[in-house]
């Protein structure tokens, strides 16, 4: 690290990419790639922590942003899904029995996703961003950019208690959820407080899984949200729930204690013990109607590219930000300035992609939570996520 | 601006769990926030819509009016 310590206040760099998550890091490797000059920068000291997520991820998400399973990052293989009502009726769908060619431990089998470590999953992807020529600095807080009248941008940072100013053609914003670079550039970024789910999870041991991300819907349980039994590798499981406030009465502390001690699920949780406590707001809500402006893009949760009705991120990031990558290197090597008009292309690139189907999921996730009656609405989600999770899916790949 | 009156966050560093939900949610203009991933602590709040008291998952937040503090 010591040989990245800046020694000059001005830096110049095609791509500078704020935030080293999944969805900043692929941005970034994807453009160095492709031959851009890369620069990635976090706030934090320690990527992907504190954890905001659950960490699953499908095997083919991985591959269509050319990213191996590897042990680095993965927790624990996963074959399927359990769906449950609120009283504890059930719907599985195991892929181990249902295409066991192409899903299982098996030769020329794979599993159908993972749960990953998103520590060292973040740290792996930086990792490859570095790799394909991108430069990291760590503890690098984005304050500001402002366009320039060359067609280029400056971009504001500080780190370790220097002020650094930075001239690059594009700017990446993939800050999270909390983005702050959508904000600089005047993007209508605010999320509505129904639309922002509150999620709060454990991490305990004691608790037996069985390949199998189980998922718990019920106004009871979780109003405007899910509970969720993951398996976590080692004999770790994660539990945990997101709730829409604005439906509730309580927290999301208080439904998660309620589920672990209340619920059908209150035997099998019985001796867990908790090792870790995660939480994070997951927007199930609408992309944003425009990810661009001067000089900039948005990626990953700083976009809203989660899934509405899963409130999955993970996949749309990878997928999003190789979008971006690529669309940025090809519009700056065939010498075109990065002006919001040409910058639409990543937007228009990204709804042909996946956001014309998070569209019609965001339309879907409405319809269920706006019927006001509780047990239909309890019913419909329920064969939603039933439906959803099977191999005839029409959005089995967002 | 609302109409409601100015408040003052405080956040319980024993309970937050540093997830961001707060500044997610807020409608502040960019940078009101503090450097352990929650909303602003030391400056006053004239939305006051307290979507981030809501939204804490472990009820890390509370507030104060302003005319509170002075009083």
């Amino acid at each position: 690290m010591a040989n990245n310590l800046a020694t000059a206040s001005t830096f110049e760099y095609d791509l500078v990419v704020i935030g080293a998550g999944p969805a900043g890091a692929t941005t970034a490797r994807f453009a160095a790639a492709h031959g851009l000059s890369v620069l990635l920068v976090d706030k934090k000291q320690e990527l992907g922590a504190p954890i905001q997520c659950s960490g699953a991820i499908s095997y083919n998400a991985l591959a269509h942003a050319q990213v191996t399973p590897n042990a680095e990052f993965v927790h624990e293989a996963i074959y399927g899904f359990t769906i449950y009502n609120q009283a504890g009726a059930q719907t599985t769908i195991d892929y181990r029995q249902l295409k066991p060619n192409e899903y299982g431990t098996g030769p020329g089998a794979n599993p159908l996703g993972f749960v990953v470590d998103r520590r060292r999953f973040d740290r792996y992807l930086t990792t490859q961003a570095e790799r394909a020529g991108a430069t990291i600095w760590l503890k690098t807080e984005a304050l500001g950019y402002q366009p320039c009248p060359d067609g280029s941008c400056e971009v504001s940072l500080q780190r370790f208690n220097e002020t650094i100013t930075v001239k690059a053609k594009v700017v990446a914003g993939a800050d999270g959820v909390q983005s702050q670079v959508g904000k600089w550039a005047g993007i209508k970024t605010h999320i509505k407080l129904s639309e922002l789910a509150s999620c709060l999870q454990l991490i305990v041991d004691g608790v037996q899984t069985d390949g199998l991300l189980e998922i718990i819907t019920g106004h009871q349980w979780a109003p405007g949200g899910y509970a969720w039994v993951f398996p976590k590798g080692h004999g770790y499981a994660e539990i945990g729930l997101g709730i829409t406030t604005t439906m509730c009465t309580d927290n999301a502390q208080t439904y998660l204690d309620r589920f672990l001690k209340d619920s059908f699920f209150k035997e099998r949780f019985k001796n867990s013990k908790i090792l870790e406590i995660q939480g994070g707001g997951v927007p199930l809500a609408a992309p944003l109607k425009t990810q661009y402006a001067e000089n900039l893009v948005l990626v990953g949760d700083a976009a809203r590219h989660v899934n509405p009705i899963t409130g999955g991120g993970l996949h749309t990031a990878l997928a999003s930000g190789k979008i971006a990558g690529e669309f940025i290197a090809q519009l700056i090597t065939s010498g075109q300035p990065a002006t919001k008009e040409n910058l639409e292309g990543y937007h228009q690139n990204w709804l042909a992609a996946m956001g014309n189907s998070m569209w019609q999921l965001y339309h879907t996730k409405r319809q269920i939570f706006e019927m006001e009656d509780i047990a239909e609405r309890d019913e419909a989600l329920y064969k939603t996520m039933s439906n959803y999770f099977s191999p005839d899916s029409v959005y089995k790949k967002i | 601006m609302s109409n409601k009156e100015a408040v003052l966050f405080t956040v319980s560093w024993n309970a937050c769990i540093q997830c961001g939900a707060c500044v997610a949610v807020c409608p502040q203009p960019p940078g009101f926030t503090s450097p352990f991933n929650t909303i602003a602590i030391n400056e006053p709040c004239d939305i006051a819509c307290m979507f981030c008291e809501t939204l804490c998952p472990v009820s890390a937040i509370t507030h104060t009016t302003v005319a509170e503090l002075i009083v």
